[in-house]
């Protein structure tokens, strides 16, 4: 017997989610499991996208409320993929599904029970520039806009102390503590992995100060700090003051050298940045570090000119040997310019570019999915040919920034790719 | 006849209960006598989503024998899919349903109680005085044709074809030459890992011609097409018989007519002949697959080339993606062929946004092969002259130079587009849907753009595009189901329209025909997505928007504005 009629997609990101709804169209059972509370990806922590500067959210909203509503999609949060037994046809996948404490069917989203909450955390969602409770949603929107518990720190779940001031808040009784971890077994006939990526860990390299001064931040921080709803509300402050940039370095291709290859977005992402500070700041001083600007796409050297035409942006490029330092609030960007001579800027701000690096969970995904990684550490196709979604193991199939960096409209293509990969995998078990 | 609405005030627990008073709304609901014959119910309930709240919508519609329903409640992105689904559940047409968000609009953001009452009071009276002015609209199932028109026999075209064919559409693969193939089948290696490209590439071309659901049309260009998503019909015509028109059904469109070069000889900077020395990557990439070997024009072996990037790139306005690799490509192919051979790169920014890019750029850069970054280049024959980045100006002269033209969409693609009846981009490529998140789409259903046809971009990349397309045509068409196309359309009023034509020139869509005998400007329903535009273009307000007409509008809005 194969279980041709049910998939698996691993991550709800926009590659996972845009499969999932082409999947379930085809009339295929989808389960989409993502290991966080929300689905989304990282695609919803921008506030506005290049090229086009549309707000993020509202883009991708819609794709979130379409899989959330759909009745072949079912969602799994909080769940991550443990085993992946069998092969093509007769995947046998062992998901923790852990507890929410908040349920899907009751819960209306209110929000009543954050406040009465006693525990503050540090938001890892909100790139610990924000607080949450132990009961929380990451950020306002998320979607499902259903809270979940932190269990190891909240004072009832972790046994510290006796409270039910959550429970107490809830107007519709949709607050369960009594609710456990569920081990779950499904059988699908393939499955997509769409774990997505991370950012080059910048602390490694002292000589940008990120970590110990402030003022540095990498650009998915800066995101969040623009961000309408992010935890200062949009207002561009400096860390731990109130002070306004006047003056702000942003540095590309951090980590570059080190990963070995160039991420293809970033720099769309420092020009962006470039005009929200403009934007928001108006008078604002600019400087862009760089070594090549790849802009690939037929729509990304206009967007560039233009940023460089609002902004007033100063462009420098061929630098060596930058290093950032603070005095009295100010940073000093120092650095070897193309003729060779010394030179240096003083600014209030600096915004890294981390090259976009393998998710951190890749390698044990990969142990489990049976396949596997490049030599960078993202997940590999299989080799030779002209394989663009297969991977080794047959009926396993990769899309979005799991398999490399890639734009928003690469992920969403290799994702409607894959698509075909598996229906056409599945269809040829049937026949 | 007797109109008989149904208010129902969602408390939605306490969010909505707490913050306005919904004994009031039902009050002056109950009260309102604006219109003849009328008859209202008006109830609140605890939590309308539930399951119990859903049965109880069901009953109370059928028990009432509601004819029409508005329901005060949350923001329609949170439920309005849920009292659609009620009402289709019932006798009553979901488009004599209104869901105002008394929420998210009132109750959530207005402090003072009185005040929020006050705005829920005006918005479900609007909603009232609009559920009347409702229709009952039927949404009809079509049938579809499941089969595809593949335009452009290049790799983007072939591996489409193969995609679609082998999940059992037939395919109708039209070529303008009398070749399978494209640029592609002029590779000897293809990026990004230099894999031997010959024997893959040509054993697609054989199993598209040996495919039994592909019809392969070689000579062959498109003349025309009407109608929509899985009811296309288009007109093929052979170019060497003008006679020869075959037409086909089919219910959608794959165009992946390829790309142009960028005339470098026409760029003030670049001066040569035919007889220079000067060559383009492409021109050295056939002669590679031609005779293995990279000559001069008398026949030696260069011992020094200069490799030229980004020519014509400010003149296009983009960045064509895929040179900086394949000239690093070539550049290790001068290398491999005599390791002595000078090879200088000129450039201007490296752009390699894939992963295994730069490993292949360090290893070729550790052969030997000099990049140089400059701020101006230009040639005069072989001879080149150039600034660094440092200010410092430079002039050598080379065996042979290599020019990397941009990518510039194909000739005739502005034709092609306008029989499509879809949208250029700005750059002269295809416009896609939208450019993040629908980006292998076009406006026009149906109809899908993959390959250089729609920008810059490499193998792999057209790879995954065409298969992209099939994907969706795939999950849009399925043989023997039907399609329920929108409803929500715009429709022409005959006797205000004045033929002016104003509407045509602003549908995206191509959804207005002109009706010669009468005069008069028709939507095409089926390809009409509803945007509104030619409503607020019309001069004459002679068409409307079924479901957003103004007599609909302005009932909402008399209890909006008092």
């Amino acid at each position: 017997m194969s279980f041709s009629n049910q998939v698996l997609v691993i991550g709800a990101g926009i590659a996972g989610m845009e499969a999932s709804l082409m999947l379930a169209k085809s009339g295929k059972k989808v389960f989409l499991v993502e290991k966080l509370s929300l689905i989304g990806g990282n695609v919803i922590k921008n506030e506005e996208s290049f090229p086009n500067l549309e707000c993020s959210t509202c883009m991708v909203a819609p794709i979130q409320q379409a899989v959330l509503q759909d009745p072949n999609i079912e969602t799994m949060t909080l769940s991550t993929v443990e085993k992946i037994d069998g092969d093509v046809g007769h995947f046998e996948v062992s998901v923790l599904k852990k507890a929410r404490y908040a349920s899907m069917t009751d819960c209306i989203g209110c929000g009543m029970c954050y406040e009465p909450c006693p525990v503050s955390l540090s938001n890892e969602w909100e790139e610990n520039l924000g607080e949450k409770k132990a009961i929380y949603v990451p950020t306002a929107g998320s979607l499902p806009n259903v809270p979940a518990i932190e269990a190891e720190h909240c004072l009832q779940l972790s046994g510290k102390k006796e409270c039910n001031a959550c429970v107490e808040a809830c107007m519709f009784g949709a607050i369960d503590l009594s609710e456990t971890d569920e081990q779950m077994q499904l059988e699908v006939g393939a499955i997509l992995l769409a774990t997505g990526s991370d950012l080059f860990d910048v602390s490694q390299l002292t000589q940008f100060g990120y970590g110990k001064y402030p003022s540095v931040y990498t650009s998915i921080e800066f995101e969040r700090l623009f961000a309408s709803n992010g935890p200062t509300l949009g207002e561009i402050k400096i860390r731990n003051s109130d002070r306004q940039p006047k003056a702000v370095a942003m540095i590309h291709c951090v980590g570059r050298e080190e990963q070995g290859y160039c991420s293809g977005v970033c720099c769309m992402v420092s020009l962006k940045h470039a005009h929200f500070l403009k934007h928001k700041l108006g008078d604002v001083k600019l400087f862009n570090l760089y070594t090549d600007f790849c802009v690939p796409d037929k729509t990304h050297q206009k967007f560039q000119k233009n940023i460089i035409e609002e902004t007033q942006s100063i462009f420098h490029t061929s630098m060596k040997d930058i290093k950032v330092t603070e005095a009295d609030s100010v940073l000093n960007v120092a650095y070897i310019d193309a003729k060779g001579k010394e030179a240096s800027l003083n600014v209030d701000m600096v915004i890294l570019a981390p090259a976009i690096i393998p998710g951190k969970d890749t390698e044990v995904l990969s142990r489990i999915a049976g396949i596997e990684t490049t030599e960078i550490g993202f997940l590999g196709l299989k080799s030779g040919g002209l394989s663009t979604v297969e991977t080794a193991r047959e009926g396993v199939f990769l899309a979005g920034c799991a398999e490399g960096p890639k734009d928003v409209q690469s992920s969403v293509t290799q994702a409607e790719s894959a698509v075909g990969g598996m229906l056409a995998r599945l269809s040829s078990l049937t026949s | 006849m007797k109109k008989k609405v149904g208010i129902y005030i969602c408390q939605c627990g306490p969010n909505i209960a707490d913050n306005v008073d919904i004994d009031k709304i039902i009050e002056s609901v109950s009260a309102f006598n604006d219109a003849d014959d009328l008859e209202i119910v008006a109830k609140p309930y605890g939590l309308l989503c539930s399951g119990e709240g859903k049965d109880y919508l069901k009953q109370e519609i059928e028990e009432n024998g509601l004819t029409h329903l508005v329901i005060g409640a949350c923001s329609p992105r949170d439920h309005n899919n849920t009292f659609i689904g009620v009402c289709k559940e019932t006798s009553l047409n979901p488009y004599l349903y209104k869901l105002i968000n008394i929420r998210e609009h009132c109750a959530w953001i207005i402090h003072d109680k009185d005040k929020a009452t006050e705005k829920a009071i005006q918005y479900i009276r609007g909603g009232l005085r609009r559920v009347l002015y409702q229709s009952e609209l039927f949404e009809n199932k079509l049938d579809t044709n499941p089969d595809v028109l593949v335009i452009g026999g290049g790799i983007a075209g072939i591996e489409a074809a193969l995609s679609l064919a082998d999940a059992d559409r037939q395919v109708f693969l039209i070529e303008k030459t009398d070749r399978l193939g494209g640029k592609a089948a002029t590779f000897k290696t293809v990026l990004p890992k230099q894999q031997d490209a010959v024997e893959a590439i040509q054993l697609k071309i054989q199993t598209v011609q040996d495919h039994p659901h592909i019809q392969v049309m070689l000579n062959t260009r498109l003349d025309r097409i009407i109608g929509f998503l899985g009811n296309f019909e288009a007109e093929v015509r052979s170019i060497d018989d003008a006679e020869k028109m075959t037409e086909l059904k089919i219910g959608a469109m794959v165009v992946a007519s390829g790309f142009s070069l960028y005339d470098a000889s026409t760029h003030p900077d670049f001066i040569f002949s035919g007889d220079d020395e000067v060559y383009t990557a492409l021109q050295i990439e056939q002669m590679i697959a031609e005779k293995n070997q990279v000559t001069t024009r008398s026949g030696k072996a260069p011992k020094s080339v200069a490799m030229i990037h980004c020519v014509g790139r400010e003149e296009v306005g983009y960045c064509s993606q895929i040179c900086c690799n394949a000239m690093i490509k070539l550049a290790a192919r001068f290398k491999t062929q005599s390791p002595d051979t000078t090879v200088k790169v000129f450039f201007r920014d490296l752009c390699l946004p894939h992963q295994d890019d730069q490993a292949f750029y360090n290893e070729i850069k550790a052969q030997g092969v000099e990049f140089v970054r400059v701020n101006r280049i230009a040639t005069e024959g072989s001879q080149i002259k150039f600034t660094t980045m440092d200010e410092n100006e430079g002039s050598e002269l080379f065996d042979m130079v290599v020019l990397a033209p941009a990518m510039i969409p194909a000739d005739g693609t502005p034709d092609l587009a306008t029989k499509l009846g879809i949208s250029l981009h700005e750059t002269g490529f295809f416009q896609e849907a939208h450019q993040a998140i629908n980006p292998v789409a076009t406006a026009t259903d149906g109809i899908f753009i993959v390959g250089t046809a729609h920008g810059p971009r490499g193998i792999q990349a057209t790879l995954l595009q065409a298969q992209a397309a099939a994907s969706k045509i795939r999950v849009q068409l399925i043989p023997g189901e039907q399609i329920v196309p929108e409803v929500r359309v715009s429709e022409t009023l005959e006797a205000f329209c004045m033929g002016c034509k104003t509407c045509l020139e602003v549908c995206h869509y191509g959804a207005i025909v002109f009706d010669e005998d009468k005069g008069i400007s028709v939507v095409k329903e089926a390809v009409c997505r509803g945007c509104g535009n030619c409503v607020g273009s019309c001069p004459s307000g002679a068409i409307q928007l079924k479901h957003f007409t103004n007599p609909q509008l302005y009932q909402e809005m008399i209890e909006a504005v008092q």
